[in-house]
């Protein structure tokens, strides 16, 4: 059994547009969210939030590149 | 008739048992703050709702699906019930906190929360949230319980997608008529040919941008539970805040800017998120939605600059630019989100007569189709623009010439053209006349010379909009009771887009034998 298997995962995998990199993005959202709530501001938090914002926004930018070849 | 009233009241049914299971999710925020005193009233609220829609489903469960009638009147009760019986946490609180039971401890009661004990309030509040509105009852929200600011927040966070959306993606049965209900609350666009599948990914979608929204909020520099309770109004284009003077309460350009890109996201289409998802940037100009949305708000901020810089409210031009910009975007976006308001700097009812103006037209237009904002949409007065034009050219034209419409890469013939175009123009007729019946009706019952005339259409404007910006006239005390109830009947019109809400009363009247 792996994590696409249970039940909440395969059902958002599902609805989503069909990428495992923005699937694992809506996974870890409650969780980073959760961090930076429980941890409040610090160096490593920011940089937790700025790395999954950069990893959106450059998986999207990504995804274009690699549609315009 | 009773077939109308087993499908409607089933329908409806659904949708207030889905209500139900928000309030429970309030439940959980209300132990999570440790405000154990609410739970009493938040069961009793997400009871209330669960058992009657229950009553409901059982009752006309094998009732017919919905035809185009049935999910109007759905739309327009299921939106009215979710409005009535949403004020139930706001009511309930209220009175917990007024008799203050020995046993509960409740906190001391504060003016703000009590305003809620009056039920026109609290049906107000709960109005202006599920339809994204965000004009509210509240004087000073920061003083709310954190269970009421969540439950706030959490209405406008699924107002904005839709309460039937929210019903389809979880209560949904395959070949339901969920096309009929998804339709009625003035949606078309499918990204699937499933509309369940569309409204899944609708909210898979609105789910990753709230995390990315929270956490853009954040880094600007907003507390984790402003950023939260923000980006999830924001993103809905809602408006609701948690603190006492919106967004002017942190006078903090970065947190100005950073919401920019929140609010917009909100007014785009969700089809073209999905695209922009997959890679397919071209849509940012080739879709007329989006290319317009962004023209749209460029040449709107820039004119409200201009008039904000020359007629003197800000002395620097990057003031003009920052409070100018984010209020056009606000206005056009139908978010409602404030910074024009002390202590960042003067009120907007204190804004030139031209830039208030200029502020109404960008709230009564609105933002895309089938994203999170009001208004009468950018696509209706595109296609009324083309449309007019093409009545106009039509007389260089000889008879015999056969002409086509272009929208939005569709090539219509005269018979589509005349329907799209009727259909725009009807809308948007209806819009104005609401407005200036509203307007009639708010200068009847507002005190004589209080508030001038931009300052009332503006106001009518922002709640029939769902937007929520105010120029001071909204409040328990300042909005006598017949203005409370023009406001929430535009707030409802609004927000359906006005043709279901005037076909279900056509029905009533007309069934319930008022006129044959």
């Amino acid at each position: 059994m792996t994590l696409g298997d249970l039940p909440v995962v395969s059902a958002l995998a599902d609805a989503g547009p069909d990428d495992r990199v923005f699937d694992a993005l809506l996974l870890a959202g409650p969780s980073v969210v959760l961090l930076v709530a429980v941890a409040g501001r610090s160096l490593v938090t920011e940089a937790v939030a700025g790395v999954y914002l950069a990893a959106l926004i450059g998986h999207v930018c990504y995804l274009w590149l690699r549609g315009r070849d | 008739m009773n077939g109308s009233v087993a499908t409607v009241g089933r329908d409806v049914g659904r949708i207030l048992q889905a209500l139900g299971g928000l309030v429970v999710v309030t439940l959980l925020v209300a132990l999570v703050w440790g405000e154990f005193w609410a739970a009493p009233a938040l069961v009793v609220s997400a009871a209330v709702p669960l058992v009657l829609g229950r009553l409901l489903w059982t009752r006309y469960r094998e009732a017919e699906d919905p035809g185009m009638l049935h999910g109007m009147m759905v739309a327009a009760l299921g939106w009215f019930a979710v409005g009535v019986f949403g004020a139930l946490p706001f009511l309930l609180l209220a009175w917990t906190v007024r008799i203050d039971p020995a046993v509960l401890a409740a906190p001391d009661g504060t003016a703000t929360l009590s305003a809620f004990t009056n039920p026109l309030n609290a049906v107000f509040e709960s109005m202006s949230g599920f339809t994204g509105t965000g004009l509210t009852m509240t004087d000073d929200e920061e003083v709310l319980p954190r269970t009421l600011q969540w439950w706030r927040t959490f209405s406008e966070w699924v107002g904005g997608v839709g309460v039937i959306v929210l019903t389809t993606a979880i209560l949904s049965r395959p070949g339901s008529g969920s096309l009929t209900l998804y339709e009625s609350e003035a949606r078309s666009e499918k990204i699937h040919p499933s509309v369940v599948s569309t409204v899944r990914t609708i909210w898979w979608i609105f789910v990753l941008f709230t995390f990315v929204s929270i956490l853009t909020l954040w880094l600007a520099g907003m507390p984790i539970w402003e950023a939260i309770n923000h980006a999830m109004t924001g993103l809905a284009t809602g408006g609701f805040s948690v603190t006492d003077n919106s967004i002017a309460t942190y006078d903090s350009a970065t947190i100005d800017f950073a919401l920019l890109p929140v609010m917009l996201l909100g007014s785009i289409a969700f089809p073209v998120h999905y695209l922009m998802l997959r890679g397919d940037l071209r849509n940012l100009y080739a879709d007329l939605q989006t290319r317009w949305v962004f023209l749209y708000m460029g040449g709107g901020s820039a004119l409200l600059v201009a008039f904000l810089h020359a007629t003197g409210p800000y002395d620097t031009v990057f003031g003009a630019i920052r409070f100018g910009l984010f209020q056009f975007v606000s206005a056009a976006t139908c978010t409602g989100f404030q910074t024009a308001s002390p202590p960042a700097t003067i009120s907007l009812g204190d804004w030139p007569a031209q830039a208030q103006l200029t502020v109404t037209f960008a709230m009564v237009v609105g933002g895309a189709a089938g994203s999170t904002a009001g208004g009468i949409k950018l696509i209706r007065g595109l296609t009324l623009a083309k449309g007019i034009r093409y009545r106009i050219a039509e007389v260089f034209y000889p008879d015999s010439a056969v002409r086509r419409l272009h929208i939005d890469g569709r090539i219509l013939d005269e018979e589509a053209a005349s329907r799209e175009f009727m259909e725009a123009a009807i809308i948007t007729l209806l819009w104005v006349a609401f407005l200036v019946v509203g307007v009639f009706t708010l200068l009847l019952t507002l005190p004589a010379g209080e508030f001038t005339l931009e300052n009332v259409l503006f106001e009518i404007a922002s709640a029939q909009g769902n937007v929520g910006l105010s120029t001071g006239i909204t409040g328990p005390e300042s909005l006598p009771t017949p203005s409370k109830v023009t406001f929430l009947f535009h707030m409802w019109i609004g927000r359906l887009e006005i043709v279901p809400v005037l076909v279900t009363l056509r029905a009533v009247f007309k069934r319930g034998g008022m006129y044959e």
